[in-house]
C-alpha cells in the first residue's frame, strides 16, 4: 500500500527536512510546524508522484515553498527571533572536531547566512548544508540549474567578504 | 581582499568551483593557468577553501533544537487523521452515464452521477472534502463491480461504507432501513418511515433519500411513492431509477413524466412476514403500500429468504411473466 511506502518516506527524510527548516527558520517550533506541514502536503500528493521520482528533492521543494511563504508572512518576526536564537546558542558543540572554527567566526558565519536574500540563503543552505545537486535546488526554487548555481556563488561571495579578516590568511595574501 | 582585476572577476566562478571540489577539468585547467600568474587569486582560493572547511564543520555540528521527536509524534497523529478523512476518487463511464466513486480508509464514501462532461460541481467537491485526490487505481475494483451490477451480472455490492457524510442521525436511520431492502424489492417512502418508527415523517424520509451520498449502493431507487409512481431520482433523472429497477426485475409502465410500478404485477408481502404472496391473496391489494414490500420476481423474493405463501401458492400459480 502507498500508505506503508509513505511511512518509509517519513522515516527516511523527516529528521533531515526538519533540520533544513530549523536552519532556515532558526526556530525549533517553526521547524516542527513546517516539517509536519511538509509531510502532510507530501502525503496528499504522494500517490500522484511518478514512480522513480527523487523523493528527497521533492520534499525539499515542498519544504522550501512552505519556508518562503512563512518568511513572507512573518518576515519581521523571523529576523528578530533568528537574532535572538543566535544569541542563545550554547558554546560551540563541535569542540571536538572544530579546532579551526572559533565560536566568534562561526557565529559570524551563521549571522551572515541568516542575513542573505531569501533565494541565496535557501540555495546556499541546500547546497552547503544538505549537499543537494544544483538541479534539485533549481527545482526547489523554481529556477534553472544555472540560476541555482549563481545563487550559491553569490551567497558564497558575500559570506567570504563578510568574513574578511576571520579566515586563515593564505601565504600569498596581499591583505 | 577579493580579486579586483577584470580577469580575476572572470575566473572567480571557476575559482569557487575548484574550492568546493566541483570543478570539471576545463575549469580546473583555467584556474591553474590563472593562479600561476596571480598571487591575489591564490590567496583567494585559500580563503574559499577555508570557508568550505568551516561549512563542512558547521554541516556536521549538532544543531540546537535538533530534536524531531515531538514533531514526528504530532505528524503521526495528524497523518492518521488525514488518512481517515482523505477520499480517493475515480470518475468512470457506466451504463447510467458518468459516475464518480470515492473511497476513504473506512470504506466507500461517495457515489455520484455526473453530467456527461464538465468539471465537478461545487456540491460534489464539498462532499468529497478538501483532502480528496483522484485515484483511479484505488477505485478500479469498485468500478468493475458497479458495472457488473448495472449490467445485471451481480446482485450485491458488499462494500464497506463510510457513512460520515450523513447529514443527521435521522438520515442515517433512513439510509440504513433503505440498505436493508432486498435486491429486486420496492417499498414506499411511508414504508421506510414506518420501518424507522417515524410513520408521519414521509417527507423527511424523501428528503433524506434525496441527499443519499451513496445511490445504487444504498438502494434509494427501491423506494417509491405510495401510488406506485417512482416520483423522483437524482434530481430529475427518474429514468435512471426505472432502469435500475428493470435490471433487478421490477417492471414499470410509463406514466405522465414518470414511471409506475403495477402492484397487480408484483409479488407482495406484508413487511415483517416470512412468506410472499400473489397480490390477489387475501386483502393485500387494498392495503397501504407502507406496510408492504413488493418483489418483481419470485426468484427475487426467495433469494431474499422468503418462502411462498401456503395459501395462495405463488410457486404453483406464478404471475404471468
Amino acid at each position: 500500500m502507498a500508505e506503508d511506502a509513505f511511512e518509509a518516506v517519513v522515516g527516511s527524510h523527516h529528521a533531515e527536512i526538519r533540520r533544513y527548516l530549523l536552519r532556515i527558520t532558526a526556530r525549533g517550533s517553526d521547524a516542527d510546524d513546517l516539517s509536519q506541514e511538509t509531510f502532510l502536503r507530501a502525503f496528499r500528493a504522494y500517490r500522484a508522484l511518478p514512480p522513480g521520482s527523487n523523493v528527497r528533492a521533492w520534499l525539499f521543494t515542498i519544504a522550501t515553498n512552505l519556508g518562503r511563504n512563512h518568511f513572507r508572512a512573518q518576515a519581521r518576526r523571523r529576523r528578530a527571533y533568528a537574532a535572538a536564537a543566535l544569541e542563545m546558542r550554547p558554546d560551540a558543540p563541535d569542540r571536538t572536531d572544530g579546532q579551526m572554527l572559533a565560536d566568534e567566526t562561526r557565529e559570524r558565519l551563521e549571522r551572515v547566512i541568516t542575513g542573505l536574500p531569501a533565494k541565496q540563503r535557501l540555495a546556499f543552505i541546500m547546497r552547503k548544508m544538505h549537499e543537494l545537486e544544483y538541479a534539485e535546488i533549481g527545482a526547489s526554487l523554481s529556477c534553472s540549474e544555472e540560476s541555482a548555481r549563481a545563487h550559491v556563488f553569490q551567497a558564497l561571495r558575500k559570506v567570504r567578504r563578510s568574513l574578511d579578516g576571520h579566515l586563515p590568511v593564505g601565504t600569498e595574501s596581499s591583505s | 581582499m577579493s580579486p579586483q582585476l577584470p580577469v580575476c572577476r572572470a575566473i572567480e566562478p571557476d575559482l569557487l568551483s575548484v574550492a568546493a571540489g566541483e570543478a570539471g577539468p576545463t575549469a580546473a585547467g583555467r584556474v591553474e593557468a590563472h593562479l600561476a600568474t596571480c598571487g591575489l587569486c591564490r590567496a583567494e582560493l585559500t580563503h574559499y577553501r577555508a570557508l568550505e572547511g568551516m561549512m563542512a564543520t558547521l554541516r556536521r555540528a549538532p544543531l540546537p533544537d535538533d530534536d524531531a521527536t515531538l514533531a514526528r509524534a504530532q505528524l503521526a497523529s495528524r497523518l492518521s487523521d488525514l488518512r481517515s478523512r482523505m477520499v480517493g476518487f475515480g470518475i468512470f463511464p457506466s451504463p447510467l452515464g458518468r459516475i464518480l466513486i470515492g473511497r476513504s480508509e473506512q470504506g466507500v464514501a461517495l457515489v455520484q452521477y455526473l453530467p456527461a462532461d464538465g468539471p465537478l460541481s461545487a456540491r460534489v467537491r464539498r462532499l468529497l472534502g478538501e483532502d480528496a485526490v483522484e485515484d483511479r487505481a484505488a477505485t478500479e475494483g469498485l468500478r468493475a463491480e458497479l458495472v457488473e451490477y448495472l449490467e445485471g451480472r451481480r446482485a450485491r455490492l458488499d462494500w464497506p461504507l463510510d457513512l460520515r457524510r450523513m447529514r443527521s442521525d435521522f438520515q442515517r436511520r433512513v439510509l440504513e432501513a433503505t440498505a436493508a431492502l432486498p435486491y429486486g424489492a420496492v417499498t414506499s417512502y411511508a414504508g421506510i418511515a414506518a420501518r424507522i418508527g417515524a410513520p408521519a415523517a414521509v417527507r423527511p424520509v424523501a428528503q433524506a433519500l434525496r441527499w443519499n451520498p451513496l445511490p445504487i449502493v444504498i438502494p434509494c431507487h427501491r423506494v417509491i411513492g405510495g401510488s406506485g409512481a417512482l416520483i423522483g431520482y437524482a434530481g430529475r433523472r427518474v429514468e435512471l431509477k426505472q432502469r435500475l429497477l428493470a435490471v433487478e426485475g421490477v417492471k414499470t409502465v410509463a406514466a405522465r413524466n414518470d414511471f409506475k410500478v403495477d402492484r397487480e404485477a408484483m409479488y407482495t408481502m406484508v413487511t415483517g412476514d416470512s412468506e410472499y404472496c400473489v397480490p390477489t391473496c387475501g386483502s393485500l391489494l387494498s392495503r397501504s403500500m407502507s406496510t408492504l414490500t413488493l418483489f418483481g420476481t419470485r426468484e427475487g423474493a426467495e433469494a431474499a429468504g422468503f418462502a411462498p405463501c401456503t395459501s395462495c401458492r405463488p410457486d404453483l400459480h406464478p404471475l404471468p411473466a
